[in-house]
């Protein structure tokens, strides 16, 4: 999941006028007041505070692509035994709603229930990536720590539990919805590519005035290239803090 | 055609990247090329300083800064500056379009491009085979047979995973249609069903660009971007 240093200033301008509102569909019942507060969350919350409204969790979870494409997507929603299909598809495109815990394992937002991520993976990466979010979730579920979270899923891709991204891996998170937590808000609308990380190559990301940004979060062996694009996915323009 | 993409776009239609980068989506509109056959080479040529400017503006600075520089002389490209960063930048012309687009044959396309170092092993070769092909005088169906039998017999590599480039020149003339130009980024893949990158939908960012149609096994994918290399905003599509 992107870290988002793009954003910088600009974002966490647009965040404070954003976030209250945005962090709105999640964990309706919880006290929205720490959400505005960088690494207000170092523990898990109680499971409530993650699960969502089943209707408002499909919604925000096609919001993250084109009605075009999401609308014939398969829709998961995240009950309180892990994700579960809400909706079948027939374009082979998954649209979800990850939480925190898809952040990098050392983000301070990681337990944050604010933060929801929309995103609609291609056929190739709901096969080869979309794992990665069942594996990290059944680990919540369990109550694992970070650490033994970080363990669990080094240990998969070493044995191979866990696949690499397939070729031509890529994602839609065009949500005008998104939060990534009280430092960047819903930030840009953006693709998101996967590789391989020993095919880790040059996209000439995180240059200055390079629309392209690269992260690679331990232990997972992949490369993820975000790309921002100018509009949401209903069309509207992105606004200030595009690039 | 996805028509829902274009009616609020008239000022900014996807038609000034159709001729030179989709020209698929236009083929239908003008039978008649106005550019039916290859202009005398002079037309086609540039001054070398402002051929290296306007290759390196494809890219962000901070990227082109350090970049391989190509220039197109009579007998080919040919490195103008050389690089550490592995990324080669050059000014492609038009018979860089698939051998059906309108403008293959218009000398005034400049299509600034910075390959990254995948796609400059591996999709730049092409740009190098046309030019010898186009150079040599033949026609476009020699030049997209002769591009097919190249990769057929391994003249031409094959494709590297994360082959992609920017084409971010406010300078770029890509078509003679609209605004002429579109800063955008391009991503070079194996052939995939343009629907498993959710191309060509409406209001999706991503288009299918048939570049390689008929000559080699590389599907091509457009993504538009906000600004420009040099940072300043870009119409919006």
């Amino acid at each position: 999941m992107m870290n988002g240093k793009k954003f910088g200033a600009i974002g966490f301008l647009i965040f404070a006028l954003v976030f209250p509102f945005a962090a709105l569909p999640l964990s309706q019942g919880q006290d929205t007041h720490n959400r505005d507060k960088p690494g207000a969350y170092p523990e898990m919350s109680p499971l409530e505070h993650y699960l969502m409204d089943r209707n408002a969790e499909i919604a925000l979870a096609r919001s993250a692509a084109p009605e075009a494409l999401s609308r014939d997507a398969t829709i998961l929603v995240l009950g309180r035994h892990g994700y579960e299909t809400a909706l079948a598809g027939k374009n082979s495109f998954v649209c979800v709603v990850e939480r925190s815990w898809m952040l990098a394992f050392d983000d301070s937002e990681f337990w944050n229930p604010g933060v929801g991520l929309p995103l609609c993976q291609n056929p190739p990466a709901a096969r080869s990536h979309l794992p990665l979010t069942f594996k990290t979730t059944e680990l919540v579920l369990a109550r694992r720590s970070r650490k033994q979270m970080f363990d669990s899923i080094k240990a998969a891709f070493d044995q191979k539990e866990l696949p690499m991204p397939e070729h031509g891996s890529m994602c839609y998170m065009m949500s005008k919805q998104q939060n990534f937590g009280p430092k960047f808000g819903k930030a840009d609308p953006h693709l998101m590519f996967w590789f391989p990380q020993p095919d880790h190559m040059a996209w000439g990301a995180d240059m200055p005035d390079s629309p392209v940004d690269v992260h690679q979060y331990s232990p997972q062996p992949i490369t993820e290239f975000t790309m921002s694009v100018a509009k949401w996915s209903d069309g509207t323009v992105a606004g200030a803090n595009q690039r | 055609m996805n028509s829902n993409r274009f009616v609020p776009l008239a000022a900014f239609s996807l038609a000034l990247i159709l001729a030179f980068a989709v020209p698929g989506r236009l083929a239908g509109q003008d039978n008649k090329t106005p550019y039916p056959s290859m202009a005398p080479l002079e037309q086609y040529l540039m001054h070398r300083d402002a051929e290296i400017a306007l290759a390196r503006s494809a890219a962000p600075e901070s990227i082109s800064h350090d970049a391989t520089v190509l220039v197109l002389g009579r007998h080919g490209y040919e490195i103008a500056v050389e690089g550490k960063n592995g990324f080669v930048c050059a000014v492609e012309r038009g018979w860089m379009s698939p051998a059906d687009a309108p403008q293959f044959w218009n000398p005034n396309i400049r299509g600034s491009i910075c390959f990254n170092p995948p796609a400059a092993r591996s999709v730049l070769p092409v740009t190098y085979k046309r030019t010898e092909m186009v150079l040599a005088g033949r026609t476009k169906a020699e030049i997209t047979d002769g591009n097919k039998t190249a990769f057929k017999r391994g003249e031409l590599p094959a494709l590297e995973p994360g082959a992609m480039s920017y084409m971010m020149s406010k300078e770029a003339y890509l078509t003679d249609d609209g605004d002429h130009n579109l800063a955008h980024l391009m991503f070079y893949t194996p052939p995939l069903d343009g629907k498993v990158w959710g191309a060509d939908l409406p209001k999706s960012p991503v288009m299918l660009n048939p570049q390689f149609k008929g000559a080699q096994p590389i599907d091509v994918f457009i993504v538009p971007v906000g600004r420009w290399s040099d940072g300043t905003p870009a119409p919006v599509m």
